[in-house]
């Protein structure tokens, strides 16, 4: 009888293979480009992962975490984040400014409400100068967390530049009413009519409030002096014009009358404004810009032109007439009417110092004729009754934001810099040391994503419409519910992983465990070959060498 | 037993002794979970063979034997003759390198299909002896270097072409035969799940890179079998019965030299006006292939491009979801 032979074979668990590595990898969250340029720092990655599964409402608290203008910014901002985004280098960028607004404009449709996060009453009272993105922005973010806020603004409606600059053809006023009366919602005391420094005084701000906000914005334009060139009368008014204002009277419902031909005068965003609302008023318009025009070479000078991109694009198909690197060297005038502008080529426009002092170069004179010139050449603040005010800083209680701080005069950028002054307030009255994301803010660049693993799709646009020129009815529709949808899904989701398992099937080593939401890496046995590394699409997984 | 990850049953599990990167032991385990550990696995002597069973510690979750390096096919014919008679119908597995496979068990393997044994052979291809240390096989593609065909004043590394192999099988009047490799998992999945509802001989040739041999970077494995296909030098088909049924389309021809210059076996190539010519013919061979398989303009299912996605959540996963192990943890 042969002996029964029994031998169990041991398992090569038991060699742990993970001592021969000499680097090995770490999952990490980066921050993605879209967030990094965002000037109000919105986790454009995580809502628009929310976006992807269809979970809106998810998608859409947590875009208002920093931006509670998500309709009105979908169709204002000039959208740094798409310039920025990855996707260009594969087939164009997302449509990211489209998603923001077809949530923003879900939300005011269902009636979603802010949330309170705290419901527990704080004690420190705020005083917000000024009812435009800066003050709501931050008051939003105070009033949710518990905080008694008052906004104080001059005028008789709220909203700031959104309302009284921005032409209804891009923003519908009543998209920009729903979003401050959902923002009101939240318990925020609001006083119209109540300029700071002329009907409520500064020692009474300061008696009541344990901290204040300066959003005072830019409401004075900077003028044209004639005295520069050879002026040789008194200029009516109805012949010459600041943007601002001329916005502003337009967006005030005014009824304007238009000569046959206007001249604008600046090559920014309120220029480029100006020029499509004089063409919807029937002017044919010159827009006399005097920097360069967009483009790589320009833009590497620093020379390009301030306004937006596709803002020009839209301009030039409503047909306004766009002449670069022109100086007005000055009005031409029969009597008291315009007859039009002497314009020159301009060699610089200020100074080494910054001071607006231009170079127009003798010989290029040309005759531009126009019975209106408006100037959108810039705008400053308003300190006027804030004389204590403008002098103090946080040190006093007294933060100041939007573009009365800013140099990047962007209605986001405003945004931004409300939420940054209400999170720095309450680590003040908390006594705490001011973070703002714990995330890794780690730059991850297409070269360190691998692009082929995601399928190319075209960019969604939203509808132009086609009588563009007949009024001031709204130009660029929002997505089609099946396009949103989409459009979402192209997001590359970089430096944050989207669980496409791609580490989990190619570890040669089984050392990648697969978990309910993520994975896990086990490094008992990780020989640190980089395979996942190297194979991971939008660049989550670092090789780190080992140390010990 | 080894039951760390809930979505999958790791056959082939972690502690084997591969090398750093190995596409060898990465084809395996994504092979063997796509098959489960209710198969019987039988493995021709190789590298896989010895890094999985060093020093009485077994990787294998499933039941394994070795067998000699020529006899693996006859081993399995054997094992499956044996299940028949006893009216059981585990499926059985035979793993074997390309020696295993084109040179020294060749014969058997042949007579394995001509007997018609319900068996699937699985060729893990890293076209050299990479185990003994890097001797050309009749797998090793024209033109590279390897200890017994080292460039120089004769030729430019092997001088030989690369043994047809799969029209060699399908030659046999196979019910299946297809070639897929490790960076296209979904186009594995599908021949695996495809070869494995087939009752007869089948056979599976998988491209599998290995660093040490190819001499690349370990964290390119899987990025230098895709190219092996993009370029068109191993292309992506199946065959039924000896007829052409499927192929991987190409979304673009990559030029060869793009394969070549990471792997150091080709590096001679890119020194000297004679490599200049190697690399022509290796490029005029990639052609050929892509005009003999129409991977350019045949109408398929996925392509290279498609065939790779990611998506969120993943795109599909292996034979031994959480209900397979659960129940392996119940008997327990």
């Amino acid at each position: 009888m042969t002996p029964k032979l029994e031998i169990e074979p041991g398992s090569s668990n038991a060699y742990h293979t993970g001592a021969w590595r000499t680097q090995q990898p770490v999952y990490y969250d980066k921050w993605p480009p879209c967030s990094q340029t965002c000037p109000a720092s919105e986790d454009i990655q995580s809502w628009l992962a929310h976006a992807t599964e269809q979970q809106w409402q998810a998608a859409w608290r947590k875009l208002t975490e920093r931006n509670p203008f998500p309709a009105t910014m979908g169709r204002i901002c000039y959208h740094p984040c798409e310039s920025a985004c990855n996707r260009k280098h594969l087939d164009s960028a997302v449509n990211i400014h489209a998603m923001e607004r077809y949530l923003g404009d879900m939300a005011l449709v269902q009636g979603w409400r802010h949330q309170v996060l705290h419901e527990t009453p704080q004690v420190q009272r705020v005083a917000i100068i000024g009812a435009g993105p800066a003050g709501l922005s931050c008051a939003f973010q105070l009033a949710r967390r518990g905080y008694p806020v008052t906004i104080f603004d001059a005028q008789a409606t709220p909203g700031g530049t959104l309302r009284s600059g921005i032409p209804s053809y891009r923003l519908p006023k009543s998209v920009l009413a729903s979003e401050i009366d959902a923002i009101l919602a939240l318990g925020i005391e609001l006083r119209l009519n109540s300029r700071v420094g002329v009907e409520v005084s500064e020692s009474d701000l300061l008696d009541a409030f344990d901290a204040t906000f300066l959003a005072i914005g830019t409401q004075r334009p900077r003028l044209y002096s004639e005295s520069s060139g050879q002026d040789n009368g008194t200029t009516p008014s109805h012949s010459v014009m600041s943007g601002i204002d001329f916005l502003y009277r337009l967006n005030r419902g005014e009824a304007m009358q238009l000569p046959k031909q206007v001249a604008v005068v600046g090559g920014g965003n309120t220029a480029i404004d100006v020029a499509r609302c004089a063409r919807r008023l029937g002017a044919a318009v010159t827009l006399l810009c005097p920097q360069d025009p967009h483009g790589s070479h320009h833009h590497d000078l620093g020379t390009e032109m301030p306004a937006s991109q596709q803002e020009v694009v839209e301009a030039e198909t409503e047909g306004v007439n766009l002449r670069y690197r022109v100086g007005v060297r000055r009005l031409v005038r029969s009597g008291e009417h315009l007859s039009g502008v002497e314009i020159a080529h301009v060699d610089r426009v200020h100074d080494r110092h910054g001071h607006f002092n231009p170079v127009l170069f003798a010989g290029t004179e040309e005759f531009i004729p126009a019975g209106l010139a408006i100037f959108a050449i810039g705008q400053e603040a308003d300190w006027q009754g804030l004389g204590y005010l403008s002098q103090v800083g946080e040190a006093e209680g007294v933060w100041i934001g939007g573009d009365a701080a800013s140099q990047a005069k962007l209605a986001v950028t405003a945004v931004g810099s409300g939420y940054k002054a209400a999170m720095s307030m309450m680590a003040t009255f908390k006594n705490e040391a001011l973070l703002f994301d714990a995330r890794k803010k780690t730059k991850i660049t297409y070269k360190k994503m691998q692009l082929h693993y995601y399928p190319k799709q075209s960019r969604h646009e939203g509808k132009v419409s086609e009588a563009r020129l007949s009024g001031f009815t709204e130009v660029v529709k929002g997505l089609v519910d099946d396009n949103a949808k989409h459009e979402a899904k192209r997001c590359l989701s970089c430096g944050v992983c989207f669980e496409c398992d791609n580490c989990w099937h190619f570890c040669p080593d089984a050392a990648v465990i697969k978990k309910e939401g993520g994975y896990t890496i086990d490094y008992d046995y990780c020989k640190g070959c980089g395979i996942c590394a190297q194979e991971c699409p939008c660049g989550h997984i670092e090789m780190e060498p080992v140390t010990d | 037993m080894d039951r760390r990850d809930p979505f999958r049953h790791n056959v082939l599990t972690s502690g084997h002794r591969a090398c750093s990167g190995c596409g060898e032991a990465m084809a395996a385990r994504m092979v063997s979970d796509l098959i489960g550990p209710d198969a019987i696995y039988i493995n021709a002597t190789g590298c896989l063979q010895v890094f999985t069973t060093h020093n009485q510690q077994s990787a294998w979750q499933a039941p394994w034997i070795h067998s000699v390096f020529a006899n693996a096919a006859a081993v399995a014919s054997g094992v499956e003759a044996a299940l028949r008679a006893q009216r059981k119908k585990t499926p059985v597995v035979v793993q074997a390198g390309d020696g295993g496979t084109f040179d020294i068990g060749l014969q058997c393997l042949s007579g394995m299909i001509e007997r018609g044994h319900d068996v699937l052979f699985v060729c893990y291809d890293n076209e050299a002896y990479m185990n003994t240390g890097v001797q050309r096989s009749s797998s090793t593609p024209h033109a590279v270097h390897t200890t017994t065909s080292p460039p120089g004043r004769v030729s430019q590394g092997k001088r030989h072409l690369k043994k047809d192999l799969i029209s060699i099988i399908a030659a046999h009047n196979m019910p299946y035969a297809a070639t897929a490799t490790i960076a296209y998992f979904p186009d594995l999945k599908a021949k695996v799940e495809k070869a494995m509802g087939i009752t007869g001989p089948r056979f599976l040739h998988l491209l599998s890179p290995c660093p040490l041999g190819w001499a690349h970077d370990s964290a390119l494995s899987v990025s230098v079998s895709r190219l092996a296909v993009e370029t068109g030098l191993f292309p992506l088909v199946e065959l039924e019965h000896g007829e052409l049924t499927g192929v991987m389309r190409l979304a673009e021809q990559k030029p060869v030299e793009a394969y070549l210059r990471p792997q150091g076996r080709f590096k001679h190539l890119f020194d000297s006006k004679e490599g200049g010519v190697e690399l022509r013919h290796l490029q005029a061979l990639a052609d050929a292939r892509i005009r003999r398989y129409g991977l350019l303009e045949t109408d398929t299912q996925w392509d290279t491009h498609s065939a790779m996605q990611s998506a969120r959540h993943g795109r599909g996963g292996y034979a031994s979801p959480m209900s397979t192990v659960e129940a392996l943890n119940s008997d327990a």
